[in-house]
């Protein structure tokens, strides 16, 4: 793979329902911050990768007619749809492109907006013979992974709690978050609305409408800018099985994140994630999702994430801070969380994360999660490979 | 664009129908359950015995053939009991809740079976209870023949 690298990202102000913009227009939202980012124009666009789990909105063909938004007209314009994973691998599709050598520069953009579909209704419609007959949604079947993981590893509804508080205080230094809650106390999590046990309504992501962008460019321009760059360094994507079943206790074995770390952190060069990197943008899509993502990614031994948690080890001032945007918790319009994940660590990387920057962050992660266990993990380094 | 304006909106609804092919090692499955029989199928190569069963292990990457029974009884590897109600995707109606879920592995099969769980003692739900499918009278050969498992005591 050519050496490529981000060098610039935009995001909307995400929010519950954007009724003031459609959806080209959303896109171009995001994709115009990321093109002013970059500091470059549409001309220079040479592809552009489009991501959206279009069943949500119930409108098909969003490269065709939503495109334009992304200045796509006259390009190579695709669309990426992996579930959760879409941002993730949309992005992963924009370095493939532009590490061939065959694209200079790649826009990747990703976009939802739940408020105009049935997001339900999209996870609903799964294998009509086996799923729809003994459905329990997202929500149900975290729920039944999470009672495995919590009598296994000894995480407690406190320690996932204290993960949902930490995501919403980030996120109220994040102006584009959907929710900011500054105050949020672990208390206040445990007294919301019982979903499905042991997992209450703060528990969970929102749904969001929002949109994001990243800019991707070869080696030679990354450099001939002279700009900063944030230089991927390895990108990884692994697909499980199909059913929820044949998973075996998927948020204690978590099977695919660990294999796609693994090869990533191989290929980066990274031993100890805990220690070299400086900042993590993971997706976690419910706050004890984060807590498996701990020990799949490796921040620690198994059964240790409640103690990271409790000790601030992932806090915005500890060792490793983990999603200092807010995260999937604060802000989840579906195709674009993955893409806000690698743009938020290239925005780390950058020096330009505003309010929520980690201060001199040089090795960045980005992951994607989606259905069951898809997974993406991308390593990120101002350093040039 | 006016971020303090909601734009003009339309309201769309329809009602429309698909079909879809059962594959082989589907029908066959569906058509036992529809007999109150459950079957997996066994991978020739890994050994893995599959529920539901599948035309491939992908795994071993193979055809898979070797059908062997599963009992109506297992042990619950997971469960949950859900407060919101869940769109059936054949249907379009809401399941009302609560309602339990649970992971089942079936004795016999080596992949767990997420169904709905009797929640009439919710306190009775832990893992590694024995279960037992409780069937409908009325079967038609669909997942749902069953309609729940039970705790045995």
């Amino acid at each position: 793979m050519n050496p490529i690298a981000v060098i610039g990202t935009g995001q909307t102000k995400h929010s519950k329902a954007r009724l003031d913009v459609s959806q080209p227009e959303l896109i171009r939202e995001a994709a115009s911050a990321a093109l002013q980012d970059a500091d470059i124009g549409p001309d220079d666009i040479d592809a552009v990768v489009i991501s959206n789990m279009e069943m949500f909105e119930g409108r098909a063909f969003p490269e065709l007619w939503a495109g334009e938004g992304a200045y796509a007209f006259g390009k190579p314009c695709v669309k990426v749809a992996t579930g959760g994973t879409s941002g993730t691998s949309a992005c992963i599709a924009g370095f493939h492109q532009a590490a061939s050598g065959e694209f200079d520069t790649v826009l990747v953009v990703g976009f939802e907006k739940h408020s105009e579909g049935h997001t339900q209704t999209g996870m609903a419609l799964v294998d009509p013979f086996w799923d729809r007959a003994v459905a329990s949604g997202a929500l149900g079947n975290f729920a039944l992974s999470i009672s495995q993981y919590m009598a296994e590893r000894g995480v407690t509804e406190e320690h996932a709690a204290q993960v949902a508080v930490k995501a919403r205080r980030n996120a109220a230094n994040n102006p584009n978050a959907h929710l900011q809650m500054p105050d949020l106390t672990v208390d206040d999590v445990l007294a919301s609305r019982m979903l499905a046990e042991p997992l209450h309504l703060l528990d969970m992501c929102p749904q969001s409408d929002g949109a994001a962008a990243i800019v991707v460019a070869s080696e030679e321009t990354a450099r001939r800018r002279g700009s900063q760059a944030a230089w991927v360094r390895a990108a990884t994507t692994r697909h499980d099985q199909p059913y929820l079943g044949d998973l075996d206790r998927r948020l204690v074995t978590m099977r695919a994140l660990r294999d796609a770390a693994q090869a990533a952190y191989t290929r980066a060069g990274i031993t100890d994630p805990l220690r070299e990197f400086d900042i993590a943008e993971i997706y976690e899509p419910a706050s004890y999702a984060e807590l498996a993502w701990y020990e799949a990614l490796g921040f620690c031994k198994e059964g240790e994430a409640g103690r990271l948690i409790t000790e601030g080890v992932t806090a915005m001032d500890g060792e490793l801070p983990v999603n200092p945007s807010g995260g999937v918790l604060s802000t989840n319009p579906v195709g674009a969380s993955g893409v806000i994940r690698v743009a938020e660590a290239s925005a780390q990387l950058l020096g330009r994360a505003g309010a929520h920057q980690v201060a001199g962050a040089a090795t960045a992660l980005a992951t994607g999660y989606g259905v069951y266990a898809w997974s993406d993990v991308i390593v990120m380094r101002t350093e040039k490979p | 664009m006016d971020a303090d304006r909601d734009l003009l909106s339309v309201s769309l609804e329809m009602d429309l129908e698909w079909r879809y092919a059962s594959g082989e090692s589907m029908e066959r499955f569906l058509l036992g359950v529809g007999a109150g029989r459950l079957e997996a199928v066994r991978c020739g190569v890994c050994g893995r015995r599959y529920l539901p069963p599948r035309p491939f292990c992908g795994v071993c990457r193979v055809r898979l053939d070797d059908w062997v029974p599963v009992a109506d009884a297992g042990t619950l590897e997971a469960w949950t009991v859900v407060h919101l109600p869940i769109l059936d995707g054949r249907t379009g109606e809401m399941r009302p809740s609560p309602y339990g879920m649970g992971l089942i592995r079936l004795d016999g099969a080596d992949t767990t079976l997420n169904h709905y769980l009797d929640t009439a003692d919710p306190s009775r739900l832990t893992i590694g209870s024995r279960v037992r499918a409780v069937w409908r009278e009325d079967r038609r050969g669909a997942m749902d023949d069953i309609l729940h498992f039970e705790v045995l005591s």
